[in-house]
């Protein structure tokens, strides 16, 4: 099995203040890992930090991704080598279409990887394919990147991204929070669709509704900064159960 | 200069200053852009039923120093006024824009609107506002706006997340905000339309 991610010992701060303690965690290809925990734990910070939000400072520790040193490179360079990260809040971007921004996201990537750029036509198809893996409707590619879509769109539009990117490592941060169960469901069937032996997740949620739709072949407790538990996908049933308390 | 009764006055100046002072007859309409130059355009709505719309747009580099400068009077009520004026500063570039609007005590019913946006891309640019509103007539519909910020930082990840260069994640971000002036000129200048508008998605491809 190869090793698609390696954290290791990784101390985190924002704004002076720690928050993440000391993160371990291997990924292989192949795998989903979840990562659940009461809020404040750190969550959303392990995948900022993953994927080089400027806001937050690496304070020790290391990450790599197949191998190769992950923080020392730039968010978009982070993003051509296939991180991928699902935002809790998927940013609106007046002005700028779909279209246009999925096209240069798509290009930069396929120049990053030594190949020609898509052209016009081949771009319109490849989104069109993809699309209807989420019942999106094809008037979102005239619009504004997230502006005026509803809380399922945006989710269903991060989905689509990485269908159109196709990552290797895709993070999953609070997908679920604010999905009707309709809305989860086609958000779910998109991401398992999108499995390969070659990639993986790490999901990242509070509940585990969504969890019985993306089964995970591991669940992480994060609390205060740390990865205090290990299990199989029970571990989510029986913190359903019991809640967060003893952590 | 004078507009008259129910004719149209449009214009698109690009790279060329610009000094007019159009009077208003009853119905008639002005449309003015101008692009990457600076003004001074003085509008008095004569007479009612006018409508004046003039849309300015200052992309600056370097040392650039630029004034854009509006002064709409509606003397007479029954008139519309929009005015959106938006300055993109990079380097040290200084703009600054001063506008000021007047309904007088007649000009009941006047609907006017200003808006001044401005975006800095650099700690050094500078921007400097001056909108002035007088209005002395009660039942009127009267909005005005200016801004000053830089861009959204939280877009810049978000498109970098995506693989998308920090410097081309600004160029998009830049070029959407300016394209709304652009997009509102009309057909009569398609071509001219057409041509800013690819220049701007141009700098993507």
């Amino acid at each position: 099995m190869n090793k698609l991610l390696e954290i290791k010992n990784l101390h985190a701060s924002i704004g002076g203040k720690e928050i993440l303690k000391g993160v371990n965690l291997v990924v292989n290809e192949g795998e989903v890992h979840a990562i659940m925990g009461p809020n404040g734990a750190g969550k959303s910070t392990l995948s900022a930090v993953l994927t080089g939000n400027p806001a937050y400072e690496v304070t020790a520790g290391e990450v790599y991704l197949r191998g190769e040193n992950l923080l020392t490179m730039e968010p978009e360079v982070r993003a051509r080598a296939g991180v991928f990260l699902s935002f809790q809040y998927p940013v609106e971007i007046p002005g700028v279409s779909m279209t246009n921004f999925m096209r240069t996201a798509v290009n930069e990537k396929r120049a990053y990887e030594g190949k020609e750029p898509l052209s016009a036509k081949e771009f319109l198809a490849l989104m069109r394919e993809k699309k209807k893996l989420l019942e999106l409707p094809d008037k979102l590619n005239n619009r504004s990147v997230n502006e005026g879509f509803s809380g399922g769109e945006k989710k269903k539009n991060e989905i689509f991204q990485m269908a159109m990117l196709e990552p290797c490592l895709s993070i999953l941060d609070e997908t679920d929070s604010g999905l009707d169960i309709d809305a989860l469901r086609i958000v779910a069937e998109g991401v398992n669709r999108l499995k390969t032996p070659q990639n993986a997740s790490i999901v990242i949620t509070h509940y585990q509704r969504l969890l019985d739709y993306i089964v995970p072949d591991f669940v992480h407790v994060l609390a205060d900064g740390q990865i205090v538990k290990t299990g199989d996908k029970t571990l989510a049933l029986e913190l359903e159960e019991k809640g967060y308390e003893g952590f | 200069m004078r507009v008259s009764k129910g004719d149209i006055f449009e214009r698109v100046f690009i790279n060329e200053e610009v000094h007019l002072q159009l009077d208003q007859e009853a119905g008639s309409h002005v449309k003015i852009h101008v692009i990457n130059a600076p003004f001074s355009i003085t509008v008095n709505q004569l007479e009612e039923g006018c409508h004046t719309e003039i849309y300015g747009l200052e992309h600056l580099h370097g040392e650039e120093n630029v004034t854009a400068e509006t002064h709409v009077t509606h003397a007479v009520g029954g008139g519309s006024s929009t005015q959106l004026i938006k300055f993109v500063l990079a380097d040290n570039a200084r703009g600054r824009f001063i506008g000021d609007l007047k309904i007088a005590p007649d000009a009941q019913q006047t609907e006017a609107h200003q808006t001044n946006r401005n975006l800095l891309l650099s700690e050094t640019a500078q921007m400097r506002t001056q909108p002035q509103l007088e209005i002395y007539a009660d039942d009127v519909k009267a909005t005005h706006g200016a801004s000053t910020g830089q861009l959204d930082e939280s877009a810049l990840f978000y498109m970098q997340q995506r693989g998308i260069s920090k410097q081309k994640a600004r160029q998009l971000l830049v070029n959407a905000f300016m394209k709304d002036v652009i997009e509102v000129i009309s057909d009569q200048y398609s071509d001219v339309r057409e041509q800013l508008l690819n220049a701007i998605d141009g700098v993507v491809e």
